[in-house]
């Protein structure tokens, strides 16, 4: 509001101040002749000062003056010619130009204006941002206060501690190493504080993990051996350069000691069939990898399909397990995946005929099992309104 | 509220400036006064908006509101203050801000020195000062918004480019405007001759107070640039003919010349369609400057390709006003009357000769600068037209031109005596004579071309003090009457001895620097020494520094005199800026009187030592100081009483008021 009601004075201080001359009368008008007679009469005393001061001689003045003088004889006569100009004091001209002076200030400034201008926009000095409550303030201002702080008190070891994994989070790698660093200056060392570090290092060179950044791990390894992800950053480091034995030998060794519930054992398990075959030199074994799903081509086909697309893809695919159970019907899972395709599908009518199919051909016990399967997605054993279409 | 208030302030600035180049000029067409008497409150008006406006640009650059585009992509908060507030002209957008703020402060001046002034010409004058301040605020408002707001706000900065931080930038750009946009009036007087069809009795002397000025802020940025390009980037030359220096060079050359040619006008109503002429191209060659330097087109023809919007717009007022006004001079030129007549041998004559010259040397700058854009634009081929093309073009026309110059204010006007001038400059003459065998003899047949030179600019320093004491009477009179005679004398008179005096200071330090400098170039070790114009430097270690927004690796040298005594030290450093990954160098320079040792540091060795290079400058800084004696010059002129004449009075015609106010 102080906003507009500023551009509003601005706008009628500036119209009004070219308003002025516009309707007042100018006092008598000189003719520009005139302004040359005097410019004449002044060069013609100039001379006389030259002339007392010896800086020309006398006849080189003489010539002058008689120019000069011709000159503004001229000149005066044009004065006197000059009277004859008729000097509008009423101009129907004038008058129209002078409204358009009016409507043209405000309508060009303010037409341009509220395009290009952002009036609802405060201004935001840093300083103020910086000095907000920190309850109203954004993350980054949280930061940029608190980096504030600690460029005038560069020891605060507490901010630092506090700064480093966010640095880290937000992806500044770069200012989360020399966070991490001043805080294992001013705090001591902890494993908490090497494994940022080694991350810190790690995010900064895209995940290839150096010499500094192992260093690090192994530290933070040494402080709390229990923590595990020191130690997983570490084998990452052995594979990435070629170091497999020593990779796998620290994993088994994890293996061991670890105990038998740990998420990651499966996917230390595998790494570990990975790395033997690496170093048997010896391709993976494929072979055992469903085959009867869609492979991994089709599902990255699936991926940049549109949704009609998808689902003719998808309708293709139950076609295909339905006609392959025709051929061989013994197949319990191919059965169960028709059953909950048709579910998923909304064919709640296909979705039975196919369970009615099954009971004919499958054996008591993986009838139970299907049977079990149809029940918990709610399927009947008999269509209520058998519908046929 | 402040920056939006600005950038309201800047468009109601735009309308304003349309009416103050619509009103006052219909009203001259018109004999309307008070048509006419719109245009001085809306120069005071426009200039006190867009004064407005770029203090609300600098306090947003100042309290690193980063809300504002322009503050977040060229600040940082973590900069010196200094730095805060020259990073407002330190960019495009606010750099052309700083331009249109100097044009209408210009445009205020003429309007309140201007009651002397015919109200048709004055009308006149500042309507075109108008068009020429709609034109550019239109560009900035459509293409280059320095009030550009972004929402949310980034946190932090992108810090000003850091060769750009340095205490030269705060006064080259301001300077260098000041002295482009300066010889807008003296355009805009000769548009409004044209226009109305006359030249007034006085023209040339209104005209020649703001050619002086703006000539002494373009000898004074330019200066200031070539200092700054001298320490700032570290390769020890002071001048490169690049095309950013020449683009400042050219409106100098014909600015130059319009002072001289005004000269002329003035004293003797001659040379009067010849000077319009002259004034028109002047600015026409700073509008150029000003074109080339912000449309990109320098880094590339294609960076102007890829900018179009700020290009074009440029090349189009480029076009309207270099091609409109020379159409209205082809139209209307016959209309003026001509001046009077004058011998070829007179002072006239002399000034002729200069602006011959002159021209002619901004025309070979303007091929050396343009032929390579145009050649890289049609075929593609960049080529680097750099110092032999000048060396072998410029430098012969400057010779002939400096060697008259002594000869053109003993002349007479109207016809003069060449050989009794030449009587009067014999003691100059044997004494360059005798300088130049002298080089000759200490220098052997290799220093045949710094022997001549050095000898050239002895000759225009003794021209000028033989001007000044043949005009103080010596020989004639007592001293006292001498002394007499002198205070006596009309300030222009010691302004043309000191102008020509400096250019003389300047010949001095360019041609010893360009001859007698020695540069070395090695690895040094701590405790290496090595020797540079009479003195012994010794490397001593590299000590690492942090600064506000940057580290820097310090040099620190010592200069040790023959007898092995430390005289003092010497820093050499190279900064490194985190925020934009740049690097610059801070070359280590100390001054023995007008001499100076330069020393540049390079990267490091592998066996622990670093890459210096150090170059011994004798005289160089006369380069700088013959431009502040020239600037000394103008200003003396620019005092002068002459400038100063009476209006006439308004109510009792023909009786003269004196008026104080000059132009």
């Amino acid at each position: 509001m102080v906003f507009w009601i500023s551009a509003a004075v601005l706008t009628v201080v500036a119209t009004l101040l070219v308003l002025l001359p516009l309707t007042r009368r100018v006092q008598a008008p000189v003719s520009d002749n005139q302004y040359d007679v005097e410019v004449y009469r002044d060069q013609l005393r100039e001379l006389d000062a030259d002339e007392k001061r010896g800086l020309i001689d006398p006849v080189s003045s003489e010539q002058a003056r008689a120019e000069i003088g011709r000159r503004l004889l001229k000149s005066a006569k044009a004065v006197e010619d000059d009277k004859a100009i008729v000097r509008p004091t009423k101009s129907a001209t004038r008058e129209w130009l002078t409204l358009a002076t009016v409507l043209a200030i405000p309508l060009i400034s303010w037409g341009i204006y509220t395009k290009l201008g952002s009036p609802d926009l405060p201004a935001q000095p840093l300083a103020e941002r910086l000095a907000k409550p920190a309850d109203q303030s954004t993350p980054a201002e949280l930061i940029a206060r608190a980096e504030a702080h600690l460029a005038l008190n560069p020891d605060d070891g507490q901010g630092w501690e506090v700064l480093a994994p966010i640095y880290l989070r937000m992806g500044r790698p770069g200012d989360a190493v020399a966070a991490y660093q001043n805080t294992i200056r001013l705090n001591g060392d902890s494993a908490g504080r090497q494994l940022g570090l080694g991350q810190a290092l790690t995010a900064e060179t895209g995940g290839k993990i150096t010499a500094r950044a192992e260093e690090a791990f192994k530290r933070a390894m040494t402080l709390d051996p229990k923590d595990m992800r020191p130690q997983f950053y570490i084998i990452d480091g052995w594979m990435q350069q070629g170091r497999l034995p020593e990779a796998r030998d620290l994993i088994r060794k994890l293996l061991a000691e670890a105990p038998a519930d740990v998420p990651w054992r499966d996917q230390a398990q595998a790494a570990l069939t990975r790395l033997d075959h690496e170093i048997a030199g010896d391709a993976p074994d494929v072979s055992d990898v469903e085959k009867t799903g869609p492979d991994a081509s089709q599902v990255e086909a699936a991926a940049g399909m549109n949704n009609q697309d998808r689902a003719a893809m998808i309708e293709g695919m139950v076609a295909n397990l339905a006609e392959k159970l025709k051929q061989s019907p013994d197949d319990i899972e191919g059965w169960e995946r028709l059953v909950r395709s048709y579910v998923v599908l909304n064919r709640p009518n296909d979705a039975l005929e196919a369970l009615g199919r099954a009971r004919k051909v499958l054996s008591a016990d993986k009838l139970a099992r299907l049977d079990a399967v149809a029940n918990e997605l709610g399927l009947a054993d008999e269509p209520d309104q058998p519908e046929n279409n | 509220m402040t920056v939006e208030l600005g950038h309201f302030a800047l468009v109601l600035a735009l309308a304003l400036s349309i009416i103050q180049a619509v009103l006052p000029v219909l009203g001259a067409r018109r004999n309307d006064d008070r048509m006419m008497a719109v245009a001085v409150p809306a120069s005071f008006t426009v200039f006190a908006l867009i004064a407005l406006s770029f203090a609300a640009l600098t306090s947003a650059h100042v309290l690193s509101d980063f809300s504002v585009q322009n503050v977040f992509e060229n600040s940082h908060s973590q900069k010196p203050l200094l730095y805060k507030f020259t990073g407002v002209w330190g960019n495009h957008e606010g750099s052309m801000l700083l331009w249109v703020l100097i044009l209408s402060f210009f445009t205020a001046l003429v309007a309140f020195f201007g009651n002397n002034l015919p109200p048709t010409l004055k009308a006149n004058v500042l309507g075109v000062q108008a068009w020429i301040g709609s034109a550019f605020l239109l560009f900035i408002v459509g293409t280059s918004n320095p009030f550009a707001r972004l929402n949310p706000a980034p946190i932090e900065g992108q810090d000003l480019n850091p060769i750009l931080q340095d205490i030269g930038l705060a006064i080259h750009p301001p300077m260098l405007y000041l002295g482009y946009v300066g010889f807008s009036v003296c355009f805009s007087f000769a548009v409004a001759a044209l226009i109305d069809g006359r030249i007034d009795a006085a023209w040339a002397r209104w005209v020649r107070p703001w050619t002086l000025t703006a000539w002494i802020f373009l000898t004074g940025g330019i200066a200031m640039g070539s200092y700054w390009a001298y320490y700032e980037l570290g390769w020890g030359g002071w001048w490169f003919w690049d095309p950013v220096e020449n683009a400042s060079f050219m409106p100098w050359l014909a600015g130059t010349a319009l002072l001289h040619s005004a000269l002329v006008m003035e004293k003797r109503s001659a040379l009067k369609i010849w000077t319009v002429l002259l004034a028109i191209l002047t600015f026409s060659l700073s509008l150029l400057g000003t074109f080339l330097v912000r449309s990109g087109v320098l880094t590339s023809v294609h960076t102007f390709a890829t900018d179009p919007g700020r290009g074009l717009f440029i090349l189009a007022i480029l076009v309207l006003f270099i091609g409109g006004s020379l159409a209205l001079f082809a139209w209307r030129a016959q209309t003026l009357a001509p001046g009077g007549l004058f011998q070829p041998i007179s002072r006239e004559g002399a000034l002729v000769f200069n602006n011959l010259f002159l021209t002619t040397a901004a025309a070979t700058v303007l091929i050396g600068t343009l032929y390579p854009l145009l050649l890289e634009s049609l075929t593609g081929e960049k080529i680097s037209v750099g110092a032999p093309f000048f060396n072998l073009t410029f430098g012969p026309l400057m010779i002939p031109l400096l060697a008259a110059v002594p000869f053109g204010p003993l002349l007479a006007w109207k016809r003069g005596d060449i050989l009794a001038v030449a009587q009067r400059l014999m003691t100059a003459f044997f004494v360059a004579l005798l300088v130049v065998a002298f080089v000759l003899y200490k220098t052997s047949a290799s220093g045949v071309l710094a022997a001549f030179g050095i000898g050239l600019a002895v000759w225009l320093m003794l021209g000028a003090v033989t001007d000044l004491s043949l005009k103080a009477g010596i020989g004639k009179t007592s001293l006292r009457g001498m002394a007499q005679r002198i205070t006596g004398l009309p300030r222009s008179v010691f302004g043309t001895a000191f102008a020509h005096f400096g250019l003389g200071i300047t010949l001095l330090g360019i041609v010893a620097t360009t001859t007698f400098a020695t540069e070395s170039v090695l690895v040094m070790k701590p405790g290496d020494g090595i020797r540079a114009g009479g003195y012994t430097l010794r490397f001593d270690r590299v000590d690492a520094v942090k600064g506000s927004n940057y580290t820097e690796d310090q040099g620190k040298f010592t200069i040790l005199n023959d007898e092995g005594q430390p005289v003092t030290d010497l820093v050499s450093a190279k900064r490194f800026f985190p925020v934009r990954k740049m690097q610059t160098t801070e070359a280590g320079i100390k001054t023995f009187m007008f001499s100076q040792l330069y020393v540049s540091l390079g990267d490091a060795a592998k066996d622990g030592g670093i890459v210096v290079r150090i170059w011994w400058k004798p005289l160089v800084t006369l380069i700088w100081l013959g431009g502040v004696v020239m600037m000394i010059g103008g200003g003396m002129s620019l005092l002068d009483r002459r400038l100063r004449i009476g209006a006439p009075a308004k109510s009792k015609l023909g009786k003269p008021r004196p008026a104080r106010a000059i132009s």
